[in-house]
């Protein structure tokens, strides 16, 4: 009996199908229950992107002196790096979501994990008999469904304020991309708790990645603007193949990850690999800090 | 025992060595954790890099016009990475001793508030000038030299700019202990507010003109922004005359921390009668 209680760590408990569906669902009910309260939040989510994008579009106008003339300059300057378009409002829109949905799923895992620490409560839930995929099946799923609602109300917001038509594009096929790029960014965001256990610098590091995101997968300009090397890097980032392929389906641009099997090849390829490559590496960031420190200091 | 203050003696030795005792507490935090330092310059570097080859790609060729708008942004940013580390120093920090449970207590003890409160930034700015300055040659470099005149005066605005944004921080300290978790989105918020209607990374001319008449011109940060940086370029402000923009900078940098504080000290009280400083 003695035997059988300490076996696999899991005490007294017997997690099941039914105990992970349970654990699931609890977690991201927590979770949407906890953000519910701050309804501010929601809001602020959805006007980020929109000012992200106003940022190079209202800079962009000054510079060519008007709107006519920073089109013709923008489709000059992104023809010569082989994704030539005058929509250049539609094209910082689009960036400026994906990029917003990208950054709401590193912040969330990054302040989850930071947060329980600070709380003293993580240390509590690797306690508990709870499998740690399941707890975190149910903070993504919750980013997730945060990431969503950000993505739609804030597209929603941006194409009626810079006059835009989201749809004139192949909207569904763009959807098609970003749901398939999701699975990617959930092994990236492991990635990214593993990093916030290891460091704790939550805010720093949170803070530093979003600008290197942003940077990394040209949400104002296509990374083929980049030398040779630091294109190569920013392409072989997932978010930066998610951004291109929505752009190059809404705004009917030549993808310069090829053609659209190439893209959906590729993408399949990330959602596969990236989440299980992110997994491992939090499960063994997690086990050195279990036996290190143990994951309750901050 | 002496109005409530326990055994300590308040006055301005108090006030000055609460202040050492907190900033030292801060730089000792911040040598905690070394990544958040180096981060902090990347993530400044990186921004400014994002936006001048986000305009690099709006550029005319031959027009020229790229060294005058990197001097707009770039002398925008320096008062944007001020605004920003108020806001999140001053008015954020109280959010953090709020979840870490060690907010009520540090109230609990007689050592001056303003002088906790001052002592969150004075370690972060020096070092934000530091920032600044790596910054400013970065872009410098990018662009192929900035226009640099009237430093002297550049400086005096800035001072005065700082203190205003400092009566700013107060404020959001206040509201940082009434809305909880929301601060942070809050703090977000505040910071694109300013950067659009504020016009810190553009000139104002690219504002639509209602929101610059109806919004832009009812901000005192607007004319900090605008004068530091026609400064630095020489050349007229655009929202209003010289003199104009100075007395009202002026009157920002004095008023803003008394209103702010005051307003601080309002809450303060207000979450203590209630029971709700420590809540969160």
């Amino acid at each position: 009996m003695a035997a059988e209680t300490v076996s696999r760590g899991f005490g007294l408990g017997r997690p099941g199908w039914r105990a992970s569906l349970d654990i699931v669902r609890t977690v991201f009910i927590a979770r949407l229950r906890i953000i519910l309260r701050y309804k501010f939040a929601i809001l602020g989510e959805t006007l980020l992107p929109v000012v992200f994008a106003a940022l190079p579009i209202l800079l962009g106008t000054a510079i060519a002196g008007n709107e006519q003339a920073a089109a013709d300059n923008f489709f000059a300057s992104t023809s010569a790096a082989g994704q030539g378009t005058t929509e250049f409002r539609l094209y910082m829109l689009l960036g400026a979501n994906t990029f917003m949905v990208v950054s709401l799923m590193l912040w969330l895992i990054g302040y989850w994990v930071r947060r329980e620490q600070e709380t003293g409560t993580l240390e509590a839930l690797y306690l508990t008999p709870a499998k740690r995929i399941d707890v975190l099946a149910g903070v993504t799923s919750y980013t997730l469904v945060r990431a969503l609602i950000a993505f739609s109300t804030a597209m929603l917001l941006g194409s009626l304020l810079f006059g835009v038509n989201p749809l004139s594009g192949n909207f569904g096929v763009a959807m098609g991309y970003f749901l398939l790029g999701v699975p990617a960014l959930w092994g990236i965001s492991f990635f990214f708790g593993a990093l916030v256990m290891r460091m704790k610098e939550a805010n720093a590091v949170i803070q530093l990645l979003q600008w290197v995101v942003s940077f990394a997968m040209g949400i104002y300009f296509p990374v083929t603007f980049f030398g040779p090397v630091l294109k190569y890097v920013a392409m072989s980032f997932p978010p930066t193949l998610m951004n291109d392929a929505m752009r190059s389906s809404l705004l009917a641009i030549e993808s310069f990850y090829g053609p659209w099997y190439q893209v959906l090849a590729l993408m399949l390829l990330a959602a596969v690999t990236v989440p299980l490559l992110g997994y491992e590496f939090f499960l063994r960031t997690e086990r050195r800090i279990k036996r290190d420190q143990g994951v309750g200091q901050f | 025992m002496h109005r409530g203050f326990g055994l300590s003696r308040p006055g301005a030795r108090q006030y000055l060595a609460t202040f050492y005792a907190m900033s030292k507490k801060v730089v000792v935090e911040y040598s905690r954790y070394p990544v958040a330092f180096v981060a902090i310059f990347v993530q400044i570097f990186l921004i400014i890099l994002l936006f001048i080859m986000a305009a690099k790609a709006f550029e005319t060729p031959g027009a020229g016009t790229l060294t005058y708008f990197a001097g707009m942004m770039a002398y925008g940013f320096v008062t944007n990475i001020i605004l920003s580390f108020t806001l999140w120093e001053v008015g954020y920090s109280i959010r953090e001793e709020q979840v870490r449970g060690t907010l009520e207590s540090l109230y609990l003890s007689p050592t001056n508030k303003f002088s906790n409160l001052l002592s969150r930034i004075f370690a972060v700015l020096t070092w934000t000038t530091l920032i600044s300055i790596g910054g400013l040659a970065l872009v410098s470099g990018v662009v192929g030299g900035l226009p640099v005149n009237n430093v002297g005066m550049a400086l005096f605005v800035l001072f005065f700019t700082t203190t205003g944004f400092l009566g700013i921080g107060f404020v959001f300290a206040g509201i940082t202990i009434k809305i909880k978790e929301t601060a942070q989105t809050l703090v977000n918020g505040l910071q694109f507010f300013f950067m659009i209607f504020s016009a810190q990374f553009f000139p104002f001319a690219v504002l639509p003109e209602p929101i610059r008449i109806y919004i832009s011109r009812w901000l005192p940060v607007s004319y900090a922004v605008d004068l530091f940086r026609t400064t630095l370029l020489n050349i007229p402000p655009e929202l209003a005359p010289v003199s104009i923009e100075l007395v009202i900078v002026v009157a920002f940098g004095i008023l803003s921390p008394i209103v702010g504080y005051w307003y601080y000290n309002w809450v303060d009280h207000k979450a203590r009668a209630e029971g709700t400083l420590g809540e969160y």
